[in-house]
């Protein structure tokens, strides 16, 4: 099997000059725990999720997480997620990005998946150009 | 890439009933049951997109959508292997509703809600995300009304953009967003006449009248205009010809005339994608609208079922 028999065929990605605000909007309407980011031409160039967020409100956050005596201050994240809700989100993509592509082969997109704990892997066309994306569920559904 | 646009997509909800009495009902006649009923993602893009699909053609569905009927639009087309690529707004994809006889399924009763309101941000990031999939397409379908907070202008520019960009454009609404559009002349225009059987203001009653009309627009610079005749027919108007597209179909074997119209069109860009000539295309056409208005499903999947159905139709030269 291809990628392109198991991936989700969906464009929806965002530009690196978005605001914060309009990120939080889409991943919460198109209930994507993260987003490949395109550029004019829709060549993939980064992606950014929720955590990259939650990480720029509360820095250290997920390392603190580890210490079962650590308590998040919600009132700090509610109000470094205000203050940064209109700048612009290219200071919290990940620039490195994986991806595959239609013609790779299943279990390609799996490894990356499972060996690097991803939730979805970008899918590109010969141009580096956003397809779709395979997310664990497909491969889920795939392996059934 | 075939890219469609629906920018007032819907979820569209069919209910087969034996009967249905409104108003001034007895305690007995409030309640109407279903013999059956069926959901689906709908809109004239997206009914082309569905249809391209089903035939094994790659297509991406652009518009907006939003809510919990938007995620139902964008599951279906995910589901029928449409690339989705569409906008999220703050306000609810609309839901239309289609009432069916059992027994007269030709003359249905439909409720189309006018849709969300489109905010000004929302259509920025379309167009920005529009111009970015027009350097992968070669044809544009541009289809179906527009909801409220968008300008009747938009198919104008977004006609110009595909046009500057290399691809060819076939426009299929109605109203002002019609006239406007046509000033930019899209490759193929098929007004939607479901409500004002007008273009331009001229009526499309009789066949001179379509014909005079088709005329007018391919002056304009269209190069094909195709106008709906009755159920079964259409005219289709190029610079060069004049052709009457008819089936010898009785419709009462009509199930479902929903979207058959979008079918009759996707049919068309389906063959013409293909390099095939424009009659084959109207004949190819005509048979899956009405292979789809034969089945309760809304949109025909059986390529065998269209290819017989050519048989039935005439395309004549007037």
């Amino acid at each position: 099997m291809k990628v392109r028999d198991i991936m989700t065929r969906d464009l929806t990605a965002v530009e690196k000059d978005i605001p914060v605000r309009e990120l939080i909007f889409i991943l919460n309407n198109a209930e994507m725990p993260n987003v490949p980011v395109v550029d004019e031409d829709g060549k993939l160039t980064g992606f950014v999720s929720e955590k990259d967020l939650i990480r720029a409100a509360l820095p250290g956050y997920f390392e603190m997480l580890h210490s079962t005596s650590f308590i998040p201050d919600m009132n700090q994240l509610s109000r470094k997620l205000t203050s940064i809700a209109d700048e612009p989100i290219e200071k919290f993509i990940q620039t490195t990005v994986m991806s595959v592509t239609e013609d790779d082969d299943d279990l390609q997109a799996a490894d990356l998946i499972i060996r690097k704990g991803v939730k979805n892997v970008p899918v590109v066309d010969a141009d580096g150009r956003l397809v779709g994306r395979v997310r664990r569920i497909d491969l889920l559904r795939h392996f059934l | 890439m075939i890219v469609t646009v629906t920018l007032n997509p819907a979820v569209d909800k069919m209910y087969w009933v034996e009967g249905l009495k409104m108003c001034d009902v007895t305690q007995e006649e409030f309640l109407t049951r279903a013999i059956r009923s069926s959901t689906s993602a709908g809109g004239k893009g997206v009914n082309v997109s569905v249809l391209l699909s089903r035939l094994g053609m790659d297509n991406v569905a652009m518009g907006f959508v939003g809510g919990h009927t938007g995620h139902v639009v964008v599951r279906d087309l995910r589901d029928e292997g449409v690339t989705t690529n569409f906008v999220w707004t703050h306000g609810e994809t609309r839901a239309n509703v289609t009432l069916l006889q059992v027994g007269r399924e030709h003359s249905p009763n439909l409720i189309n809600e006018a849709g969300p309101t489109i905010l000004p941000d929302e259509i920025n990031r379309f167009m920005r995300r529009y111009r970015r999939m027009l350097a992968r397409a070669t044809w544009v379908v541009l289809g179906g009304s527009l909801p409220p907070g968008v300008d009747p202008g938009i198919y104008n520019e977004m006609t110009r953009m595909a046009k500057d960009a290399g691809a060819k454009v076939i426009l299929t609404t109605g109203g002002e967003a019609l006239t406007r559009a046509l000033e930019a002349c899209p490759y193929i225009v098929k007004p939607d006449t479901r409500e004002h059987m007008t273009l331009e203001g001229k009526g499309l009653t009789t066949v001179d009248e379509i014909v005079e009309a088709g005329k007018h627009v391919i002056a304009c610079g269209a190069e094909i205009v195709i106008i709906s005749h009755d159920v079964t027919g259409d005219i289709a108007i190029t610079r060069d010809n004049v052709w009457e597209i008819n089936a010898e179909v009785n419709t009462s074997r009509f199930k479902n005339l929903v979207g058959a119209d979008d079918v009759f069109l996707g049919g068309i860009l389906y063959k013409l994608s293909q390099d095939a000539a424009l009659e084959e295309a109207l004949r190819f056409g005509l048979a899956a609208g009405l292979a789809s208005a034969e089945s309760e499903e809304k949109i025909c999947r059986n390529m065998a079922v269209i290819e017989e159905g050519m048989k039935d139709v005439t395309v004549t030269n007037l």
